[in-house]
C-alpha cells in the first residue's frame, strides 16, 4: 500500500481491519484515513452494523411441533440403539 | 441450572434425561441455524434430528474439548452443507450484488448515511427484517452460507474451512463481499424510507 490510503485501499482491508489482523503499519494507515475521512467513518460503522442487524433478523425459533417430534424421534432412535447392543 | 458439562457427563454415563436436557438448550440455535442455511423448515426439522442423533452416538467419543453446544452445531452445520451439495445440480459462479463505487483516486463516489446506531436498537423493524431477508436470500449460495455460518453462527474461519473445505482466504473474500452486498441494501432500505 502507497504512503497514504484511498478510501478503496481501506474498504478492501476491512474485513482483517475489523478482525484486528492487519500489520500494525497497515493499521497505523486505515486508523489515519478513517479520522480523516467521514464517509469511510460512516462506511466502518454501517459495515460493523451490517453482521449485528443481519443476526438479529434472521433470528428463528424452532416450532413447538418440530420440537416435539425431535424428542419422539431421539427417544425412539436412541431406545432401538439400545435394543440392539442388548 | 446444571450446567452442560455435568449433563454430558450423565448423558455419557447412560442417563436419557440429561441428553434430552442437552437437546433442549441447544435445538432452537441449531434449528434457526439449519432453517436458513437450508431455507427449509421442514428439511431443517430433518437435518436437526439426524444432528442431534448423531451426535448421541458419538458421545462416547466426546471428550469436551469444545462446549456440546459448538460441537452439535458444527455436526448439524456439516449435514446442512452435505444436504446443499446433494441440492446443487450445477456449480453456479456469481458474484453479489451491490457494494461502494469508486472515483479514479479511489475516493467514494456516493454520500455514506451512518445508520449503524440502528443496530442496537430495542426492535427491529418489520420491513428492515424483510429487506434483509430478501437481500439475504439473493446473495449467491456459497456467499450466503459463509455470511450465515460467520456472522449469523459465530463459527470461526477455521470451522467453516473444515465444514466447506474451502481455503480460509476464499471464506474471507466471500464473506467481505457478501457483508458489502447486505451493507449496500440496508443502506439503500435506509435511503427509501428517508426519501
Amino acid at each position: 500500500m502507497s504512503a497514504t490510503s484511498t478510501c478503496q485501499d481501506c474498504i478492501d482491508l476491512l474485513l482483517d481491519y475489523v478482525d484486528g489482523e492487519l500489520p500494525a503499519d497497515t493499521k497505523a494507515k486505515l486508523d489515519e484515513h478513517f479520522h480523516g475521512c467521514q464517509p469511510c467513518e460512516d462506511f466502518l460503522a454501517t459495515y460493523q452494523a451490517t453482521s449485528t442487524l443481519c443476526r438479529r433478523s434472521l433470528a428463528k425459533k424452532m416450532p413447538d411441533s418440530v420440537a416435539a417430534k425431535l424428542h419422539d424421534f431421539l427417544r425412539h432412535e436412541i431406545s432401538k440403539d439400545r435394543d440392539g447392543e442388548r | 441450572m446444571v450446567e452442560d458439562s455435568v449433563l454430558l457427563l450423565r448423558a455419557q454415563a447412560g442417563e436419557m434425561a440429561a441428553f434430552e436436557q442437552l437437546v433442549e438448550r441447544h435445538q432452537h440455535k441449531v434449528f434457526a441455524m439449519t432453517a436458513r442455511m437450508l431455507r427449509s423448515d421442514d428439511d431443517a426439522a430433518e437435518v436437526v434430528q439426524e444432528a442431534f442423533l448423531a451426535a448421541y452416538k458419538k458421545l462416547p467419543e466426546f471428550r469436551g474439548e469444545s462446549a456440546f453446544g459448538s460441537w452439535v452445531y458444527r455436526i448439524a452445520a456439516n449435514y446442512a452443507l452435505m444436504r446443499l451439495r446433494h441440492r446443487k445440480v450445477t456449480a453456479q459462479v456469481e458474484e453479489p450484488e451491490g457494494g461502494p463505487e469508486f472515483n479514479e483516486r479511489g475516493s467514494l463516489i456516493d454520500e455514506v448515511a451512518d445508520w449503524s446506531p440502528n443496530a442496537e436498537g430495542q426492535t427491529l423493524d418489520a420491513e428492515l427484517r424483510n429487506a434483509i431477508d430478501e437481500a439475504s436470500a439473493k446473495l449467491p449460495e456459497e456467499y450466503r452460507q459463509v455470511f450465515l455460518l460467520r456472522d449469523v453462527e459465530g463459527l470461526s474461519y477455521e470451522e467453516i474451512a473444515t465444514a466447506t473445505g474451502d481455503s480460509v482466504p476464499a471464506i474471507k473474500s466471500r464473506l467481505h463481499r457478501a457483508r458489502l452486498s447486505l451493507r449496500a441494501a440496508i443502506d439503500r432500505f435506509y435511503a427509501d424510507r428517508a426519501s
